[in-house]
């Protein structure tokens, strides 16, 4: 049996309804005799709106170090589910944020909550829920890889049999009762992104998951990320590399010079920066007039000739008139593509200056 | 904050901690110089005497191998537990699991104190067996006590050693600082005693004044005895000084004038046991304040 108190719309009396989860009750107040329905909001709603979608907040985070602002006031959310990029410059700020959410790095300032739990009050339970690759990896040198995985396991209170098939899914099942001193860097990434995804973690906090990585490497990682992702789990992703970051994220966010520049949607970004599409022609043979042509149609910005194809950017509804000139000027078109401005142009234009 | 301990994740960090550094060379190496010294001291312990000595006579040879190596064994384990995982970078992974800092230095602690309990247990238990078995009326009591104060001051050393680890900002500082603090107290302590005895103008007294008979009474300055409980190794060293007689070989320790009432078994064991608790406290503090 639930209790509440309501007050009345009319006489704003204060009045108490009893009832249990999901109970509509007809309420007629005391004072006024005002009639009304009340219902018993059921408890799943009652989370919901009590819980915040976004899984890691973070606000107005500064970290200094001596004079030196290494992060100034960043403020930036990851909601549930979603794969959020993180990028920036070297020295930006990226690691200093992250090392922050952790808690590995005291914050000067501002507040870090990880699923609605501040990490300066009980950063023990909010890491029960993270998942952690660092920048630079690294194991206890003189333990097995399975070894390792085992001590990660139980810290985490995590099934001890996923460590063996996570070290297989990243490809160390050859090498899974060596030392992990005799790894290369490139096997202890992977080791690294087996650890972290130890007890499958809602949230995964990735500092440059490609790095010392060979092609294949790569592969495995942006297939786990998108296999986490496909679980429910939230995924925040520090990378350089931006073709990477555009294949995977829902969002990004941008840092330079500690201060986060813009975070949104790349398509969002796009819009906001203005960006012009380029439209690609392939040609069978480049000529001046065709250039020239180009050039002079309404709405294109800049032409760049390389080989037979014809870089054009342009307003989006400038191209059937670039076509048509390209055709006037004796052009024999083989191929036309378009190409959206890519996040490193995004990213360029954020961090320029 | 919250201060509750997690005797599970302790427990699983110490065992990893033992099994990453049962292998330690260093440690493997001075095992097996301690228990031959041990059993050398007992053998050829007395220049005056050959054959094997009692466990009583061992003790008094083995005091100060022990306090020499113990230490050694016990500052290689510290000084680079917690700056050696920061360099690899070991620690940011340990530290994004759910276990507090001050946890991590009790699992250290754990994991590395049962190394150096196993390896003074190996070293002095393998000679113990040996000896007792070529000797005869042997006491094993005063060994056992011998050997639990010798864990109690490897121990110290460890919580220095921890201390050392998770105040310097690198490892090659933090081994350097190892090495001073061993000097400080195994080495250079010596002349500082010495100073502050002959400074303070100890008195020897020929008691009978019989000219040649050295039948002399040595005073040995307050200061002095304040001084034992500023270097573990003194108090380690006087503590089983007090409990197990008569084993100074000390040719004139016979003509030095009893010490105070406060130099006792007791005053001795809180020595040893500040000397354990407040590095490590110092350690605790630092720790939590440590950017990784």
């Amino acid at each position: 049996m639930l209790k509440k108190i309501i007050i009345c719309p009319e006489c704003k009396s204060k009045m108490t309804v009893e009832g249990n989860t999901g109970e509509i009750k007809i309420v007629t107040c005391p004072s006024c005799g005002t009639k009304g329905q009340f219902t018993f909001q059921i408890e799943q709603k009652t989370i919901d709106k009590s819980m915040s979608a976004d899984i890691i907040k973070v606000k107005n985070l500064v970290k200094k170090y001596y004079d030196l602002k290494a992060v100034n006031g960043v403020s930036f959310s990851i909601r549930q589910g979603e794969i959020f990029g993180f990028l920036g410059p070297n020295g930006a700020g990226k690691t200093t944020t992250i090392k922050s959410i952790l808690g590995l790095i005291h914050a000067n300032s501002g507040q870090i909550t990880i699923k609605d739990i501040d990490i300066k009050k009980d950063i023990k339970k909010a890491h029960r829920y993270i998942g952690y690759l660092p920048e630079k990896v690294a194991f206890y040198d003189n333990l097995t890889a399975l070894q390792n995985m085992y001590f990660y396991a139980e810290m985490k209170n995590a099934p001890k049999n996923q460590c063996q098939k996570l070290i297989n899914d990243m490809g160390l099942g050859d090498v899974v009762n060596k030392k992990v001193g005799k790894f290369s860097k490139g096997m202890q990434q992977r080791l690294g992104m087996a650890q972290a995804l130890l007890g499958d973690p809602p949230i995964l906090i990735l500092d440059e998951p490609s790095g010392g990585l060979d092609p294949r490497g790569v592969a495995l990682i942006r297939n786990k990320i998108k296999e986490m992702k496909d679980k429910g789990s939230s995924i925040f992703v520090s990378s350089h590399i931006l073709g990477e970051v555009q294949a995977i994220c829902d969002r990004v966010g941008i840092i330079n010079k500690g201060i986060l520049v813009a975070e949104d949607t790349v398509d969002n970004l796009r819009g906001k920066l203005n960006l012009k599409p380029k439209l690609v022609i392939e040609l069978e043979k480049v000529t001046d007039d065709i250039i020239k042509a180009i050039k002079s149609s309404e709405g294109v910005e800049n032409v760049d000739v390389i080989g037979v194809m014809v870089h054009v950017t342009c307003n989006p509804r400038a191209k059937s008139k670039i076509i048509l000139s390209v055709e006037k000027a004796g052009g024999n078109i083989l191929n036309i593509q378009t190409m959206d401005p890519s996040l490193e142009e995004v990213f360029l234009k954020f961090t320029e200056g | 904050m919250d201060f509750k301990i997690d005797f599970k994740s302790i427990y699983i960090l110490a065992k990893k901690e033992l099994m990453d550094n049962i292998r330690n060379k260093w440690v493997i190496i001075l095992t097996i110089i301690f228990t031959a010294l041990t059993l050398l001291a007992s053998y050829a312990g007395s220049m005056y005497s050959t054959g094997w000595q009692d466990l009583t006579a061992t003790i008094g040879t083995m005091n100060l191998f022990a306090q020499y190596l113990i230490s050694v064994i016990a500052l290689i384990l510290g000084y680079s537990t917690i700056i050696g995982e920061i360099e690899s970078g070991s620690m940011n992974s340990l530290l994004s699991l759910p276990i507090k800092r001050y946890e991590v230095l009790l699992g250290k602690l754990l994991g590395l104190g049962s190394i150096l309990a196993i390896s003074i247990l190996i070293g002095f238990g393998f000679a113990g067996i040996i000896i007792g078995f070529n000797v005869e009326n042997v006491n094993f009591s005063e060994y056992f006590i011998f050997i639990l104060a010798s864990i109690l001051m490897g121990l110290i050393f460890l919580s220095i050693g921890i201390l050392i680890s998770t105040t310097l900002k690198r490892r090659t500082s933090a081994m350097g600082t190892a090495i001073f603090v061993w000097f400080l107290f195994a080495i250079i302590w010596l002349f500082i005693v010495t100073a502050i005895i002959i400074a303070s103008n100890a008195q020897l007294l020929d008691v009978n004044n019989q000219g040649s008979t050295p039948n002399v009474e040595i005073t040995l300055p307050e200061v002095y005895y304040i001084s034992e409980f500023c270097n573990p190794l003194s108090s380690y060293s006087e503590f089983i000084n007090q409990n197990i007689g008569a084993i100074d070989s000390s040719e004139y320790s016979q003509y030095i004038t009893p010490p105070p009432g406060y130099i006792n078994s007791n005053s001795m064991l809180i020595s040893m046991i500040i000397w354990f608790i407040a590095p490590l406290g110092l350690a605790f503090w630092r720790f939590e304040k440590r950017e990784i």
